[in-house]
């Protein structure tokens, strides 16, 4: 940021030099001065680009002055200055949007780089009207939020001042996945098709449904997304057939192709087991597909890596013991983590090393457990950032990576990671029921609980 | 700035005007200058004088920097700003160090301290060891496995995850870098926390005798050049090794003991006194028979041992029955203070004239205080900072100060020193007191499974309450 003007071009007083690097507004009354260089921050779509080039006197704008020094203070600093603690962040919000910098406003107060794990304390609770509990949450970059309860899916914005509930048909919706702040696409395991809902109307856009050769309804049973493909995992009502579908998200939904489209025949159990997760692996250019199901033997899964431009599977593994109740992959850390359904233990498997016998390395804690059950049943497993985060009933473990040596130049020896865990929150924080959901946007991470009807905010608090 | 040529017409007194975003300012050459010579404001100030200089910044905050510079006080109009914010701006405008000294704590004083706040570290909020350090007055804070970092303000500058479960002991041993020590886990660990890494460790080895294996760290203490810690194999055998700070290699192995008795158990607590060029370390153990243990000075250089003494053993001075539960080093006035086990008095020893004998009890006459805390109930932590002794007995935390007016007398005459609480009865019931420290003119205090540290400092302020 410009500090000053240049040495030259000074105006004594508060006349405007066409040459001058100094603008004067007028807001409400009272005079502001400021360089060009600040406001153009604000961008070119903002009223301050065409204040800053309009060459004719000294402009006005009928606007609080008070308001005005807040964003100004915004626009040079990039942090909201304190006094703008006596206004609602809705008055910050629409005045911003008037000038046309709330993109500014959004970046000082959700942005996604202000977060820190290690940093985080519940702070705020978000109740959910009604007695549903939630059944999925999606978030968006900047922090707003869908929360999915019973049939209803009610959306925060980002600043988690507003929300507003709108109905679907669904009598309860399982997955769920914001595609913009005011759309999301819905599906559930008992209701066919997945459905493109605008949030701020309520209706559906669109219907997005795959038939298998029976012509049978099919089922939503996960939904995950790229950059430009959306990707939705079916499975055929009589739950004898199953296939991944890519559509395309620039070219309105449009079917790009269709992979791992199984049909079951007799008693191969393996290949009945729809996709459950879908996450897309930007590094690697793969989609990771994975699904699990209980059967006579214990739980059975396999987890898939799809090139979606051939319909390869290119690496496939198959669990079978100490399956995974969740599993995700991190492209920072270029890995991916489970936790065993059985133990309740994280493993990690190095996406670099993935042909290995037995790629899962088991993530063990010399100390022993607070409450001696181990199991995975119900935990979830998510990664932000070089951080994976876990819950185990009602705790939400941190793991994070350890690094050694005082260069840069890690991954000679794969085996050597060292990766290890805190237990999430003060004591005040810890507890409550278990932990259904948990994600992140902007510098904030939902936590949903079983039978709760609100949604916890934890939140990287700065600073005494 | 390119035209700095060094104008006549900028002297001391000359008159500067400021455009601060709308808002006219006008000052003194030689007030811009009090910000030091590297600030942007001193930089401004060697400009010709006729236009006002416009800078691009809130007014009303600069008014506040302004006048800290004309004053060098805060003015009250400072609170509308929260100390981040003025930390932000006069980092802008290179003027930190004034902020720095108008926002520190006045000098600690025991007995007229109160707690200020609570620093909670947001998960594992159980504090193991921590270091208030004087220098910058930061916090280095362990708990758990990790690693946080507190500034001067006492925000949050850093959290690092180490590899270990549990850190006992941490050390800040260079601006960014700490020495952890784990009672559960082997060797000691160097941790940078601007990049999170482990930058070294330093494990005691013994090519010559193969149990020298897995050895745990139980005290770090440093100096200018070498971090000193205490090594102790599963065994009892035990030693203190030097690690020179700049290459992070060991440097040399002091007072190797074989720990089969209290007199050679492994020191759990050092301190390098500079003055001296010693080395103090002390261990305490409490058995069935009460406590036992010794403190020993040692010559870093000789690796000699300089002085020592253990209780219970002989000595006039030394009270049978009475051993002591805590030293720890004066080290502004170069005196050693014990706090006895059982009787829970005080006792000093100058550490210039050491002899067999050195103990002077502290003898309290205030009749009200007289029997307060000798109930032999152990839990005793001493901590001396700014000349005054900090004691923890149980939850109580009280300091002993000396009575202005008496310099020269040196210890010989017990009265010299009087106790009072530092906290209130109330405040006593949080839980026991494991550590105090004091680094920046604060004092740091942390309690048996209690989260966070306690801030305690002294102000000015007389927190005047309205009851109306």
């Amino acid at each position: 940021m410009p500090p000053f003007a240049g040495s030259k071009s000074f105006s004594n007083g508060f006349h405007q030099d066409s040459n001058s690097n100094i603008v004067t507004i007028d807001v409400g009354g009272q005079l502001f001065q400021t360089t060009k260089q600040t406001l153009s921050l604000a961008g070119s779509k903002s009223l301050f680009s065409s204040i800053s080039n309009s060459n004719q006197g000294v402009p006005f704008i009928d606007r609080d002055p008070e308001l005005f020094s807040i964003l100004l203070s915004l626009l040079r600093t990039g942090n909201l200055p304190s006094k703008a603690k006596a206004f609602d962040i809705q008055d910050l919000i629409s005045e911003s949007q008037f000038y046309g910098i709330e993109n500014i406003l959004i970046n000082s107060q959700s942005n996604p780089s202000q977060f820190d794990a290690y940093n985080l304390e519940k702070s705020l609770v978000l109740p959910l009207s009604g007695r549903d509990s939630a059944s999925t949450i999606s978030t968006t970059k900047y922090g707003s939020l869908h929360v999915a309860h019973g049939s209803k899916i009610t959306s925060f914005d980002w600043s988690l001042q507003r929300k507003s509930t709108i109905l679907t048909q669904f009598t309860a919706i399982d997955s769920l996945l914001a595609l913009s702040p005011t759309t999301a696409a819905a599906g559930a395991t008992d209701f066919s098709g997945l459905q493109i809902i605008d949030l701020d109307k309520g209706f559906v856009k669109d219907t997005l449904n795959w038939e298998n050769v029976t012509r049978s309804d099919s089922t939503v049973q996960a939904i995950g997304t790229s950059p430009e493909y959306l990707f939705t995992s079916f499975e055929s009502g009589r739950r004898n057939s199953n296939c991944i579908m890519i559509y395309d998200l620039n070219n309105s939904l449009h079917p790009v192709t269709k992979i791992g489209h199984y049909e079951i025949f007799g008693a191969d159990l393996d290949s009945a087991i729809p996709a459950t997760k879908l996450q897309w692996v930007p590094s690697h250019n793969l989609l990771m597909a994975s699904g699990s199901h209980s059967g006579p033997s214990g739980v059975l899964g396999n987890i898939k890596f799809w090139d979606i431009r051939s319909g390869n599977v290119v690496w496939e593994l198959k669990e079978k013991v100490d399956c995974f109740s969740d599993i995700t992959v991190s492209d920072t850390l270029s890995a991916m983590f489970k936790v065993g359904v059985n133990t309740g233990e994280v493993f990690f498997a190095d996406l670099r090393n993935m042909d290995a016998y037995v790629p899962w390395i088991c993530l063990g804690d010399g100390r022993k457990l607070a409450n001696g059950k181990k199991e995975g049943y119900g935990c979830k497993i998510n990664t932000h950032g070089n951080q994976v985060l876990c819950s185990k009933g009602n705790n939400l473990e941190l793991w994070s990576e350890v690094l050694f040596g005082s260069t840069q130049k890690q991954g000679d020896n794969l085996s050597e990671r060292v990766f290890k865990k805190n237990l999430m929150g003060r004591s005040n924080d810890i507890g409550g029921s278990r932990i259904t959901n948990f994600d992140f946007g902007g510098n904030k991470m939902y936590v949903t609980r079983k039978d709760q009807q609100c949604v916890e905010v934890w939140n990287s608090v700065r600073g005494f | 700035m390119e035209d700095q040529n060094p104008e006549p017409s900028t002297t001391a007194n000359d008159r500067i005007k400021f455009n601060v975003g709308g808002k006219l300012f006008e000052t003194t050459v030689s007030t811009l200058r009090s910000g030091g010579s590297d600030s942007l404001l001193s930089a401004l100030s060697n400009r010709p004088a006729h236009d006002p200089v416009f800078i691009d910044r809130d007014p009303e905050i600069f008014s506040v920097l302004l006048s800290l510079l004309r004053s060098n006080r805060l003015p009250s109009t400072a609170k509308r700003f929260s100390n981040q914010e003025l930390i932000d701006e006069a980092l802008y405008f290179g003027v930190e160090s004034h902020l720095r000294s108008a926002l520190a704590p006045i000098p600690l004083n025991g007995i007229d301290s109160t707690l200020l706040t609570t620093v909670k570290p947001s998960s594992d909020g159980v504090v193991s060891d921590f270091h208030a350090v004087d220098g910058d007055e930061s916090l280095w804070v362990a708990h758990g496995g990790q690693i946080s970092v507190y500034d001067w303000n006492l925000s949050h500058v850093a959290t690092v995850r180490t590899h270990l479960d549990f850190i006992s002991s941490i050390k800040r041993i260079r601006p960014d870098v700490a020495a952890v020590g784990s009672l559960y886990g082997s060797g000691l660990h160097f941790y940078n926390v601007a990049n999170g890494r482990r930058v070294s460790s330093a494990e005691w080895v013994d090519t010559s005798d193969v149990r020298i294996h897995k050895a745990r760290v139980h005290a770090i203490a440093d100096s200018e050049g070498s971090v000193f810690a205490s090594y102790d194999c599963h065994h009892g055998e035990n030693c203190v090794l030097m690690i020179d700070k700049s290459t992070m290699e060991i440097s040399s192995e002091i007072g190797r003991m074989s720990g089969n008795s209290s007199k050679n158990m492994v020191p759990t607590k050092l301190t390098y006194v500079s003055e001296m060029g010693v080395l103090v370390g002390s261990s305490v153990m409490s058995g069935a028979f009460g406590y036992s243990g010794y403190v020993r000075l040692w010559d870093p250089r000789t690796r000699d041992v300089v002085w020592e003494m253990s209780d219970p053993g002989s000595g006039r001075s030394s009270r049978f029955g009475d051993s002591f539960a805590d030293v720890d080093v004066d080290l502004d006035e170069l005196r050693l203070f014990k706090i006895c086990s059982k009787s829970g008095d005080l006792a000093v020893a100058d550490m210039r004239k050491l002899s067999d004998d050195p103990w002077v009890y502290l003898k309290e006459k205030n009749p009200s205080m007289r029997n307060v805390g000798g109930n032999g109930g152990g839990n005793f932590v001493i901590h001396c900072y700014r000349k005054q002794a900090f004691v923890g007995r149980e939850g109580e935390l009280e300091v002993w100060s000396r009575v202005e007016g008496s310099e020269d007398e040196g210890i010989a005459n017990e009265g010299l020193y009087r106790r009072n609480y530092v906290d209130k009865v109330e405040d006593s019931g949080r839980g026991i007191i494991k550590k105090i420290e004091g680094g920046g003119d604060r004092l740091f205090v942390t309690r048996e499974n209690v989260e966070g540290i306690e801030v305690w400092q002294s102000s000015y302020n007389s927190g005047v309450v309205s009851v109306l």
